[in-house]
């Protein structure tokens, strides 16, 4: 596999609520093996974003493909190869993690289920694995929703802030666990964040989204012309330092 | 195909974990009890209080009171004469044939409670499992998992609608054995085998005195059992439809709930108060007591049948059905 090779491509993604345009050009690229950091201020449109890549909403513009899919065509396919968290990881409360877990692996077929354990292992939750999931802690049911995310073996990861609401290790852990699925996995990761210094730790590139556009895109190197800016310097350069 | 039952297997084991299915089978159960024993105090008092009666003086003197006050008293609503005229047409017919039309079995009383049951119970039953099928997925956030899994949107509701169906079923048989079950206690279990009357029908138009006993037939108790249970389960599966499409339309599992109970319990009353308005024979609600028009009680309004009334759920159910799955596949998921 080349290091280049394009496994989602969003292109001039909009959505308009009746007069309200939430999104109006959004487009990038995702690459086979990198974390790709998707930043902009509270209320830049990133959520809506998000949820126009795993066909929760419907773009009134442009379109999305994934490892050669179309979204709106060939959601089936498309989706196979995508695993998300949309904000946080809701699981059902009332059943236990494994239980969720073959819950999503009926969903996909294809021997899912056989995973199960190994993903387990991997985000370091086999031990709590048969507690009801009302019981765990928001980080284990992180990680219980990134295995789920795993189970169809994706070619993408899309994760919704995924440090939002973890402690200090909670959050390096998460950092390590993003890194190795892009580094030994060949993932790409997709990551979104309005915490700078969270995802400076994390990606290989960023895109900048405000007001519904993308604004800057590229390496952190590109984004802060060879390190002479920080990158907090750059983003509120572009966003206007808006804050919410 | 094999994913399919994958998300039924994933909808059934939803709903019994969510141990709503279990509260209803306690419900029923309960409410059973407390049926069956007011029967049999009843049952009891009348034997304390006649005992030298037998059963022909009591019903000869039932149908005469019937008679007497429809002929007497000035005021009664239409729909009631409508009714008196028909039990002391029935009551009448039994004492001819020398048949006891009050002998209560517990067969007796599953038969009956197929028309009880399927007016307002079974109905309520269902919206308590059916209104959060697709509600609690939005009003717990795991509706943003469910649909984005490679399966299409119309297969997950489709998976819910099987998950209903098969429950629906579930309240059924649940509901006719308890109530065997509950009433062979007090009334006995025996007696599938005994002849039943049925087939009564007013004759003539509005108003006329008429009762007609062309279509008087003998049946076994177990076919016509079989039969009025049937049409229950019927009637119940137009009922979840609806409830389906109130979940899929709400977001909140209460309120798609009181939503179909209040339908229901308006439903009920509207039959009984606006027999003038004969619009409200379109709709579900009135058509529900499908047991209850097979044999042959009068309908609320002129001009119903059994036919009619089988066709007018059938068009519901497919309505809403055909409803839910337009919303639940082009809506988008926000928040």
């Amino acid at each position: 596999m080349s290091a280049s090779e394009v496994v989602l491509s969003a292109e001039g993604l909009a959505k308009r609520y009746g007069e309200r345009e939430v999104v109006s050009d959004v487009s990038f690229a995702l690459h086979r093996g990198e974390v790709f950091g998707f930043l902009g201020p509270n209320g830049a449109g990133k959520t809506t974003t998000i949820r126009m890549l795993v066909g929760l909403v419907r773009p009134t513009r442009g379109r999305v493909v994934i490892d050669g899919h179309e979204l709106a065509t060939e959601f089936e396919a498309a989706m196979r190869k995508v695993g998300c968290i949309v904000e946080t990881p809701d699981l059902y409360k009332f059943l236990t993690g494994r239980e969720n877990l073959e819950h999503f692996a009926r969903m996909i077929g294809d021997g899912a289920s056989a995973r199960i354990d190994e993903l387990a292992r991997l985000v370091h939750m086999d031990e709590r694995l048969d507690g009801l999931v009302r019981t765990y802690s928001l980080g284990m049911r992180q990680r219980i929703g990134i295995a789920q995310a795993l189970l169809s073996d994706p070619a993408v990861l899309i994760l919704d802030e995924p440090t939002n609401g973890l402690d200090p290790a909670g959050i390096r852990e998460m950092r390590e666990l993003v890194r190795r699925l892009a580094g030994d996995h060949g993932l790409a990761v997709f990551v979104s964040s309005h915490l700078l210094s969270e995802v400076e730790k994390m990606v290989d590139r960023i895109a900048i989204v405000h007001r519904g556009r993308t604004l800057a895109a590229g390496t952190l190197l590109e984004v802060t012309e060879n390190g002479a800016k920080s990158l907090e310097d750059v983003f509120l350069e572009k966003t206007g330092g808006e804050t919410v | 195909m094999r994913v399919m039952l994958g998300l039924i297997e994933n909808e059934v084991l939803k709903i019994l974990r969510r141990k709503r299915f279990r509260v209803i089978l306690v419900v029923l159960a309960a409410l059973l009890c407390v049926v069956v024993f007011a029967q049999n105090r009843q049952q009891q008092n009348q034997r304390r209080d006649h005992p030298e009666r037998n059963w022909r003086a009591q019903v000869e003197k039932r149908a005469g009171d019937l008679e007497r006050q429809m002929n007497q008293r000035r005021g009664i609503p239409e729909q009631w004469k409508r009714w008196m005229r028909y039990e002391a047409g029935r009551l009448r017919y039994h004492l001819s044939k020398n048949l006891d039309p009050n002998q209560l079995t517990g067969p007796m009383f599953t038969r009956a409670f197929a028309g009880v049951g399927s007016v307002l119970l079974i109905p309520l039953l269902i919206a308590v499992f059916g209104a959060d099928l697709v509600s609690s997925e939005f009003a717990e956030g795991t509706i943003t998992l469910l649909l984005t899994r490679p399966v299409a949107r119309w297969k997950v509701l489709m998976s819910k609608v099987v998950a209903m169906g098969l429950f629906t079923t579930l309240t059924l048989l649940a509901a006719f054995f308890l109530a065997w079950g509950i009433s062979g206690v007090a009334f006995g279990w025996s007696g599938w085998g005994a002849p039943i009357l049925t087939g009564f029908r007013l004759g003539g138009a509005s108003g006329a005195v008429g009762f007609d006993l062309s279509g008087v037939r003998t049946v076994l108790l177990w076919r016509d059992t079989f039969a009025a249970w049937g049409l229950a389960w019927f009637s119940a599966l137009s009922v979840g439809s609806i409830t389906l499409l109130l979940s899929v339309v709400f977001r909140s599992a209460a309120a798609a709930m009181g939503t179909m109970m209040a339908t229901l319990v308006g439903g009920t009353i509207l039959s009984r108060v606006a027999s003038d308005w004969d619009g409200a024979k379109w709709f579900f609600v009135t058509n529900l007591p499908l047991p209850d028009y097979y044999a042959g009680l009068p309908t609320p309004f002129e001009g119903m049948t059994l036919t009619f009334s089988a066709l007018v759920l059938l068009a519901w159910a497919l309505a809403a059905l055909t409803a839910a799955f337009l919303l639940f596949t082009r809506r988008d998921v926000t928040a």
